[in-house]
């Protein structure tokens, strides 16, 4: 996650982003290069070489048959060059860039899925991670674009120089010397532009946020509920005066550049000056022919499309594609800070889980959300959490998990330090059921099992022992949520939170994870949700979070944790007779079913 | 039916009307701000005449003309200068409208999100849960979000400008030899074959949109945090590129099938667009050269040259075409919002005191469902009382709050207020005597203050504020906080911002309840994300400020059903049990069934439970 200071050239990041395209797909790129010059020079060279042939033919008024093979010459030419882009186009580009796009967007999500959890606490880290994901078709497509375009415009540059050169190498001294005259300002455009859209990305931010909150389904309840509008509305209009005047500040800037490089290039240079010596040499030193005339003319208005596009379009596109690539590569080289062990941790039987003198500190915070942690959870012992709203209990469990690793101390399984097995493989072992658990737009099979094959009875058998008894069309391989299917089903909020329990009850392994697994369910699911936890998970160890301490009643062993220490432990029995913050908590909670 | 609707919108050949909804999106920036137009089409204007027809046709025939004649160099030397003078005019027109565009197209952006707010708002809530309306939404405020009513102005401009600059070569070439059109002319074929084209594309785009969308979505839920640690801990990941690459798979196919046809339209473009036109031109020339003699060499240099500016003039027209076309689908999206008509409408009736509440069979099915959500439901809410509704999962409470603040209205039966239906009401004067506070709460990224009061406040009107925030629980946490109550929620923008917890987040939201002047509150599970103590204190402070007043809540800790005045069992979308604890309890019925459940993990007692309902 460390940032690289020495950051790569435009050059070395586009050079590796072809090459990236280049692995995925040889062909394409080499189709692109062929493409773009059979796309672009032709028509250039005709209007150049074609014209100039036919009028000096016509000039020296001999042999004029000569015109119709040059008239043949063109039309074959132009015929064969569409033909074969339009072919490489629709049967071979279209097809051969989604898959490139799928083997790129591939790496990168292996890529992600293994980041750190830290990762997406980290807001620029995060930001980049986004934009590096979202730019990747962007990339491949805008990529593929200019080195077609590229390719083509060099080569007819080249070709229509070589053509003046011959008719007159001051035309092209001429030429050059505008061209390097004005050439730096396509820089400081590509910069302001550059700027310009940082800037308002910052802007837009916020006017999108507000966007948003009119346009999401969660929050239109409480803006019809409260008059908040007004004020919502008015805050996306100062962050959309903030982008006015951005845009006022660059443009103004940019819009003058530009017009100051056209104004060089295109007016004083190819429709001043370069005409001016022409129709000196024609009209007064009579040294080149009117074909000679119009080759040049037109060459150079061939050569400033080219330049125009090498140097303004191109330069400020690659610099800030350039800039997209080190974003990506910089992802991918990111380091992890969760480092595999080299062993692979067993599934097998539950064994003891050992917590020593764990604290854990969030990146970038200053006070440690977990102090001195200690304790430990014997094989097949159904452990309970309970403690006020950010107390640590969550916290702990993500690191029980790896998906955080301790600033201090260590958790110990069968007295082996987690860090010391893979990832993988330790994570395996456990089943977990988050607070904010997310069913994923896949059958309600693969939603349970969590993976590609599942076993249909057990999923079936773990969907009734978390009490989910919704109907379903086409049984456990319905689809879930709408995203892209209109038939998906939709579950409420209880229900969905029943198919994240049966994940739980289906995972073969020794160990269960549960965070306030009945905040959702009504007493009866609630209910039959801690039989059936006793039940079905009697040989498995079990820690899970509640708010509900009737759910704590029969837990073997109650941590009551705040402010990230555990307070006070013992069973339901002893912690009662304690008469502390659990019996405190508990008799709020019984007072009213007495 | 609001199945076949669907179906027929997503149907690819369906016409909009594309003139009809181009002027209306061109009338719709119009009226924002007349000067995006304008500039567009004067920035297009000067752009196109320069290239097409001053830079290449007319600038050659000129000089060419002069050179043929075996003109005065002082002559040639005049005209240059003649026009460089109108280039460089030209030119700064061209920029000076381009820099105004650029800052009136964000203000157009502005302006048309405030009409998109003002209209958000008067939705009905059943239009966010409607996919097929849902989906409107979304591809409207994608025209803002993408810029597309600034590539209609640009588009409109550019048919504007590239008829002109036709117009001006076609009027040079006729002047040289009419015939020569004979070639120029076919390339107003193209239009047609592009647009034919362009449908094909349309439809080909069209059937990827499922793969695009499971594309998407996997995108999605690789960078969600979210999802982050299910997929972590999982292997589901595996699943989803399953997906992703079926999408791909499915997408590759889909082109395929596409590439003969598109292939046999872009020859035929090719064919009208450029073989004829070049081939047909210098096919003639090279005649006249070699046998009428009839030809001059800048006469010959203009016509290839305006080949090439009839060519470049009809392609940006065309693009322009296919642009408003695709814009014009979007428009329909667009024009569909505005014109949208909430079935919720308003009545005018001020809600004076709250008095009574009553359901009178009322019944209620949500559109497009099969079922019943609420079956012949009577009940009655008196001023005062303190009312509880209790049922398991899915029985209809959410849905009966929903109807009672008229977010969906009852099919069957009707719901009084004071007596009257509530449909004769005014919706936001109903809505207002409501305090509302519901199991999907959400806040606001505007200050802690802001959060709770919904609009700007004075220095006084904080202290509001604050004893809300008090009252809820939080007002420790927030006055720790270096800004106080004037910290912005969410770090999303603000460096200085403040993330909360799922708890923290509801205490602010129950806050609003608690600042605002209600009649009734409505209290969809408030505590739900709370912890034992926080939950009893919440209890505590919605006991305190709802004193004397009326009160709904759903819960599913019976605890808290106890000290209710009347308890409302709902099963099925029907009413099951109505009465006190006490009634209830004597009555051994569902209540009483799922009390004991509850409270014996508290009292330690032995239940036995058939689990087969």
């Amino acid at each position: 996650m460390k940032k690289t200071k020495n950051e790569h050239s435009m050059l070395s990041n586009i050079i590796f982003f072809v090459k990236l395209i280049f692995k995925a797909s040889p062909l394409l790129v080499i189709g692109d290069f062929i493409w773009g010059i059979l796309t672009i020079v032709p028509g250039r060279l005709i209007s150049v070489i074609g014209v100039k042939y036919i009028i000096d033919v016509v000039a020296e008024g001999e042999r004029l048959e000569r015109i119709f093979w040059a008239v043949g010459a063109i039309a074959a030419v132009l015929v064969t060059s569409t033909l074969l882009s339009w072919l490489y186009r629709e049967f071979f580009w279209n097809v051969e860039k989604e898959k490139v796009h799928y083997n790129l967007n591939k790496t990168l999500y292996e890529k992600a899925k293994n980041l750190d959890q830290e990762s997406y606490d980290n807001p620029e880290f995060y930001n980049n991670f986004i934009l590096t994901i979202e730019s990747s078709s962007d990339n491949i497509q805008n990529l593929l674009g200019l080195v077609r375009n590229y390719v083509g415009n060099l080569i007819s540059l080249l070709a229509v120089a070589g053509v003046l050169l011959t008719i007159d190498p001051i035309c092209l001294v001429i030429i050059l010397v505008f061209i390097g005259g004005f050439l730096p300002l396509s820089r400081k455009i590509g910069d302001l532009q550059m700027e310009r859209r940082i800037d308002n990305t910052k802007f837009h931010r916020r006017s999108d946020y507000f966007q948003r909150i009119f346009y999401l389904q969660e929050y239109c309840k409480e803006v019809r509920m409260n008059d908040i509008s007004p004020i919502l509305m008015e805050r996306y209009n100062d962050a959309a005066d903030d982008v006015i005047g951005n845009q006022r500040k660059y443009c103004k800037k940019i819009s003058s550049l530009y017009m100051v490089q056209e104004t060089g290039i295109q007016i004083l240079g190819f429709m001043f000056v370069l005409p001016l010596y022409l129709g000196y040499c024609v009209l007064v030193k009579e040294s080149i022919t009117p074909g000679d005339f119009v080759a040049a003319f037109n060459g150079a208005h061939s050569i400033a499309i080219s330049i125009n596009f090498l140097t303004v379009w191109a330069v400020a596109v690659f610099s800030e594609r350039g800039k997209m690539i080190e974003k990506y590569r910089e992802f991918i080289k990111a380091d992890f800070r969760i480092r595999d062990g080299e062993k692979k941790a067993e599934k097998g039987e539950p064994k003891e889980i050992k917590i020593e003198n764990l604290s854990f500190t969030y990146p970038g915070n200053d006070a440690p959300t977990l102090k001195n942690i200690n304790l430990t959870i014997k094989p097949y012992e159904k452990i309970a959490l309970v403690g006020y709203n950010g107390a640590g209990k969550t916290t702990l469990t993500n690191l029980i998990l790896r998906l955080y690793d301790a600033t201090d101390g260590g958790v110990y399984i069968d007295g082996e330090d987690v860090r010391k097995v893979t990832i993988e493989s330790h994570r395996n072992r456990f089943a977990a059921v988050f607070q904010d658990f997310q069913l994923f737009s896949c059958s309600v099979g693969e939603n349970v099992a969590l993976d590609r094959e599942y076993d249909e009875k057990k999923v079936e058998e773990a969907l009734r022992n978390s009490g989910f008894s919704k109907e379903l069309k086409k049984g456990i391989s319905t689809e879930l949520l709408r995203e892209f299917d209109d038939e998906g089903q939709m579950l409420s909020g209880g229900e969905s939170q029943k198919v994240a329990i049966a994940r739980a009850f289906y995972k073969d392994c020794p160990y269960v994870i549960l965070d306030e697994p009945s905040a959702n369910l009504d007493p009866v699911a609630e209910y039959n949700l801690n039989q059936a936890m006793l039940d079905a998970a009697a040989n498995k160890t079990v820690i899970f979070i509640s708010h509900r301490l009737s759910t704590t009643v029969n837990a073997d062993r109650i941590y009551v944790m705040e402010k990230g220490e555990i307070i006070e432990s013992g069973s339901h029995a002893e912690l009662m007779a304690k008469g502390g913050t659990y019996a405190y908590m508990f008799n709020l909670q019984a007072e009213k079913y007495r | 039916m609001a199945r076949t609707r669907f179906n027929e919108y997503r149907d690819p050949d369906k016409k909009v009307p594309v003139f009809k909804n181009v002027m209306y999106a061109l009338k719709l920036v119009w009226q924002t701000d007349k000067r995006l137009l304008i500039c567009s089409f004067v920035n297009m204007s000067a752009d196109m005449i320069f290239s097409v027809f001053l830079q290449n046709i007319l600038f050659l025939k000129v000089l060419l003309g002069i050179i043929d004649a075996k003109g005065d160099f002082s002559e040639f030397v005049k005209n240059l200068v003649l026009f460089l003078v109108l280039s460089v005019v030209i030119k700064a027109i061209n920029w000076t409208s381009n820099y105004i565009k650029q800052v009136s197209v964000k203000g157009v952006l502005k302006g048309l999100n405030n009409k998109v707010f003002a209209k958000a708002i008067e939705l009905d809530v059943s239009c966010y849960e409607d996919p097929e309306f849902y989906d409107k939404y979304q591809r409207a405020t994608q025209i803002l979000a993408w810029g597309m009513f600034d590539s209609v102005c640009s588009n409109a401009g550019s048919i504007v400008a590239g008829i002109i600059s036709l117009i001006l070569v076609i009027g040079t070439v006729t002047s040289i030899n009419p015939i020569y059109l004979l070639f120029l002319l076919p390339v107003s074929l193209v239009f047609a074959v592009e647009l034919y084209k362009s449908k094909l594309v349309y439809k080909r785009d069209k059937s990827m949109t499922t793969n695009d969308r499971i594309k998407a979505y996997v995108q999605r839920t690789v960078f969600l945090k979210d999802y982050s640690k299910d997929m972590r801990t999982s292997n589901i990941f595996a699943v989803l590129m399953d997906r992703f690459t079926a999408a791909i798979d499915g997408n590759v196919k889909i082109l395929r099938n596409y590439g003969v046809k598109l292939f046999l339209y872009s020859m035929v473009s090719s064919l009208f667009s450029d073989f004829i036109p070049t081939i047909g031109t210098y096919a003639l020339a090279g005649y006249q050269f070699v046998f009428t003699k009839q030809m001059t060499v800048s006469a010959f240099s203009v016509v290839i040259s305006s080949v090439n500016a009839v060519q470049q003039a009809a392609m940006r027209v065309a693009q322009s075409f296919e642009g408003l076309s695709r814009a014009a689908f979007y428009f329909q999206n667009l024009r569909d919002f505005f014109d949208y008509e909430p079935k919720i409408t308003s009545g005018r009736l001020e809600c004076g005191e709250f008095e009574s509440l009553e359901f009178r069979n009322v019944s209620f099915r949500y559109p497009s469902a099969k079922k019943n959500s609420i079956t012949d439901l009577s009940f009655r809410i008196d001023k005062g009382e303190t009312v509880a509704l209790v049922g398991v999962n899915g029985a209809g409470k959410s849905t009966i709050v929903k109807l009672l603040l008229r977010f969906y209205d009852a099919t069957e039966g009707e719901i009084l207020y004071n007596g009257r239906n509530i449909k004769e009401y005014d919706l936001k004067s109903l809505r207002t005597s409501y305090g509302a506070v519901f199991q999907d709460y959400r806040n606001f990224a505007v200050s802690v203050f802001e959060n709770v009061l919904c609009h700007e406040c004075t220095e006084e009107e904080k202290v509001l504020a604050e004893t809300a925030l008090r009252q809820s629980g939080i007002w420790d946490k927030i006055s720790s906080l270096p800004k106080g109550g004037d910290t912005v929620l969410t770090r999303e923008f603000e460096n200085d911002g403040i993330g909360l917890s799922g708890g923290e987040n509801q205490k602010v939201s129950t806050a609003r309840l608690f600042a605002k002047d209600f009649q009734f509150a409505v209290l969809d599970e408030p505590s739900s994300a709370l912890d034992p103590i926080a939950e009893y204190n919440m209890y505590q402070s919605l006991i305190e400020v709802t004193k004397g007043k009326t009160v709904l809540y759903i819960s599913h800790r019976l605890s808290s059903a106890v000290l209710s005045d009347k308890i409302i069992v709902i099963g099925g979308g029907k009413l099951l049990e109505m009465g006190s604890h006490a009634e209830l309890m004597a009555k051994g019925g569902e209540y009483c069934r799922m009390f004991t459940l509850q409270s014996s993990s508290y009292n330690g007692k032995e239940v036995n439970e058939n689990e087969e309902d």
